[in-house]
């Protein structure tokens, strides 16, 4: 379906979740929220009611898969996929350009049904034009989000207008990871790890908007608003953090191998999973904290690329993974946090206290979901330059 | 029906002509192409490669690619050389079984050779293990991982078979009684060397060479691995330009001019085994 005719035929549905909000219409339009739409609403909410309450599509037939390894949770699917007779060929990633790559470089939808976005890529995916609206009214899980994972915030799997374009399923935050073998106390500032203890010791994942991101807030800046003056006090700083590491390490998996070999102590852009990643390789020494500036949290949503061939089952799996046993099993094997309330009890507790459930808002604040970069502008640095700039450091802290 | 040499050549010339000619054209139109979030457009210009030789960083990356490029080419063929000279006439019994374990050695997986080297030069790993377990060092040594020297350690470990099969392969013509006859002669041992080994060898030397210099300079997987953040090297520039920024044009500009540089070396090379005479010396019948 095309984006035009989508919109012409949800309009005033969106125009109604805009007013009364995602966990209202779930549990039915009632009389108050008929008059909270007021009088030019009353279509708007006649189709709605018309509609009835939401409902998954039907799954069935292959899913293409197109995003990192682990995303397509295997097991906590398993059943759902064999009562539905669903089957998955994945594709995997090993950096998150790639999606768009294969995307853009394969065509429309390129063959795959489902991808996922970190909520940074939003307004580059829109742009490009990856993103297929979803229908809320097959998606009656969203219900279980948490209040700010079923907001607008950001725009991130919202639009303004309403237009759904992911299903936010798992997020974390950033901190500092250390290996306790080697370092003694947890650093409490991001700024610790420019001392010269640290020197050669700092392990550093290759993720320039990541990397761009962290800098930014622990310097006082909106990433995605960074003045091209306040812009040179970012890399600056980043150069300083690249001259305190022997590499910049592919991926978080690759960081984690450095410093269980007694390689690097510490990881700047550190990432609670690395813990298990350590333990898995024997090594039950890692801790990850936020320190005191803060950080940058990040959310990964399941979309819906254009021109995907069977739209009803990725719908259908979006749906499922806000499961609370689904959605909890995700964040175990993939140690990472859980966007749907109910799915906090059913947590192991070392999953569990990663991150602080009750004080959700307050651990947002500290550590926000950001956009990235913009992709054009000449107030604020840019998608581009960051990617230019951060391979300019790297080459020149090894010069 | 006979089968002409034309028509026994077509498909494989059609193959070469659909996945690398036509591609290597598109992708050389590109670069002279207007580049914009992972598609190309018009105008055509030259910007994309004036960034490419005015970008500092590409400087560097290249000054990097450049130096570990030949340190991994003239190890690799200045240790496979005499490995490849005792195989063919020295090993005797025991070819068969070196030729295997070389040959054996592919199945390796590129990537779990590199992390062997990880493990082999980390501070914690075998080498400084040890030299610490002997007494010879009281602290790590720390230049042995993420620098050029493992980068070029790990090339030379994963292109030597190649280098040495060449070289065999090179030697296999040249008969053990030109050696004899040589030295019938009165030449030394260095002399045969020197007149009648590296005369012959010296073509597949350098193509070996030029083999293990444009897959070690354009190599970016074990400079990210092993390198540090003096091994990175030019290679990285055209995969963040595809992948990171979606510039297509500005990419394909780079790839144009490293693969303008290769052929520039590679004339070198031929000019300089031309100058030596060395071009035109074969085998005889």
């Amino acid at each position: 379906m095309r984006y035009e005719e989508w919109m012409r035929r949800h309009t005033s549905r969106r125009l109604f979740l805009q007013r009364a909000g995602l966990i209202t219409l779930t549990v039915g339009a009632g009389p108050t929220l008929l008059a909270a739409c007021g009088d030019d609403d009353d279509d708007d909410t006649a189709e709605t009611a018309a509609q009835g309450p939401a409902k998954a599509p039907a799954a069935s037939g292959r899913v293409d898969f197109l995003s990192w390894e682990g995303y397509d949770i295997p097991d906590p699917l398993k059943s759902w996929k064999t009562q539905n007779d669903v089957t998955v060929k994945a594709t995997y990633i090993g950096n998150h350009d790639e999606i768009q790559t294969k995307l853009k470089a394969g065509g429309a939808g390129a063959g795959y049904d489902i991808i996922t976005y970190y909520q940074g890529y939003k307004p580059l995916y829109q742009e490009l034009d990856i993103l297929e609206p979803l229908d809320d009214q097959k998606l009656p899980n969203l219900k279980n989000l948490f209040p700010y994972f079923a907001s607008k915030e950001g725009n991130f799997w919202v639009d303004a207008d309403g237009t759904r374009t992911g299903v936010p399923w798992t997020w974390g935050s950033i901190g500092i990871t250390i290996d306790g073998r080697r370092v003694k106390s947890m650093p409490t500032s991001w700024f610790d790890l420019l001392e010269p203890q640290f020197k050669g010791k700092v392990a550093i994942p290759d993720d320039p908007t990541g990397a761009w991101a962290l800098a930014a807030h622990i310097s006082g800046f909106d990433p995605s608003e960074t003045s091209k003056d306040d812009g040179e006090k970012v890399f600056d700083l980043l150069s300083q953090v690249a001259a305190q590491s022997t590499g910049i390490s592919p991926s978080f998996g690759d960081a984690t191998t450095k410093m269980t070999a007694g390689d690097a102590d510490v990881c700047w852009q550190g990432w609670a999973a690395m813990n298990e990643f350590a333990a898995a390789e024997g090594v039950d020494s890692f801790e990850t904290q936020v320190p005191k500036e803060g950080s940058f949290s990040f959310c990964d949503a399941y979309a819906l690329p254009s021109g995907a061939d069977n739209a009803d089952t990725a719908l259908a799996w979006m749906n499922e993974s806000l499961d609370p046993k689904v959605n909890a099993d995700a964040a175990v094997i993939l140690v990472g946090g859980v966007t749907v309330a109910d799915a906090v009890p059913q947590l192991p507790k070392n999953i569990a206290s990663l991150y602080e459930y009750d004080k959700l808002d307050e651990l947002l604040d500290r550590s926000p979901f950001y956009n990235n970069p913009p992709l054009e502008s000449d107030e604020f640095v840019t998608f581009e330059e960051v990617q230019k700039r951060w391979q300019e450091i790297k080459a020149e802290a090894g010069a | 029906m006979r089968i002409g040499p034309l028509a026994l050549t077509a498909p494989a010339a059609a193959g070469l002509l659909v996945f690398f000619i036509a591609p290597l054209v598109a992708f050389g139109v590109y670069s002279f192409l207007t580049g914009s979030l992972y598609e190309v457009k018009a105008p055509l210009t030259l910007e994309n490669y004036k960034e490419v030789f005015e970008t500092d960083a590409n400087r560097t990356l290249a000054r990097n690619s450049l130096v570990v490029g030949l340190l991994a080419a003239a190890f690799s063929v200045l240790i496979a050389l005499p490995i490849a000279y005792w195989l063919r006439y020295a090993a005797g019994r025991w070819r068969g079984l070196v030729l295997f374990l070389i040959v054996a050695s592919f199945l390796a997986s590129y990537l779990v050779r590199i992390y062997a080297w990880r493990s082999m030069l980390g501070r914690n790993g075998a080498i400084n293990r040890g030299l610490e377990s002997i007494g010879l060092i009281d602290e790590p040594l720390d230049f042995l991982l993420y620098n050029r020297f493992a980068v070029t350690v790990a090339l030379v470990h994963i292109y030597l078979p190649y280098v040495v099969l060449v070289l065999y392969a090179g030697l296999a013509p040249l008969q053990p009684s030109y050696l004899e006859t040589a030295q019938d002669l009165g030449a030394g041992r260095l002399q045969r060397w020197r007149r009648v080994v590296l005369p012959l060898v010296a073509a597949p030397a350098m193509s070996a060479f030029l083999f293990v210099f444009v897959l070690s300079a354009a190599d970016y997987v074990t400079p990210l691995l092993l390198g540090g953040t003096n091994g990175v090297m030019l290679g990285v520039q055209v995969q963040v330009a595809f992948i990171g920024t979606g510039d297509f044009a500005y990419g394909a500009a780079i790839a144009f001019a490293m693969l303008a540089a290769f052929l520039v070396l590679y004339g070198l090379i031929a000019l300089a085994l031309r100058l030596m005479k060395l071009d035109r010396v074969r085998f005889a019948a």
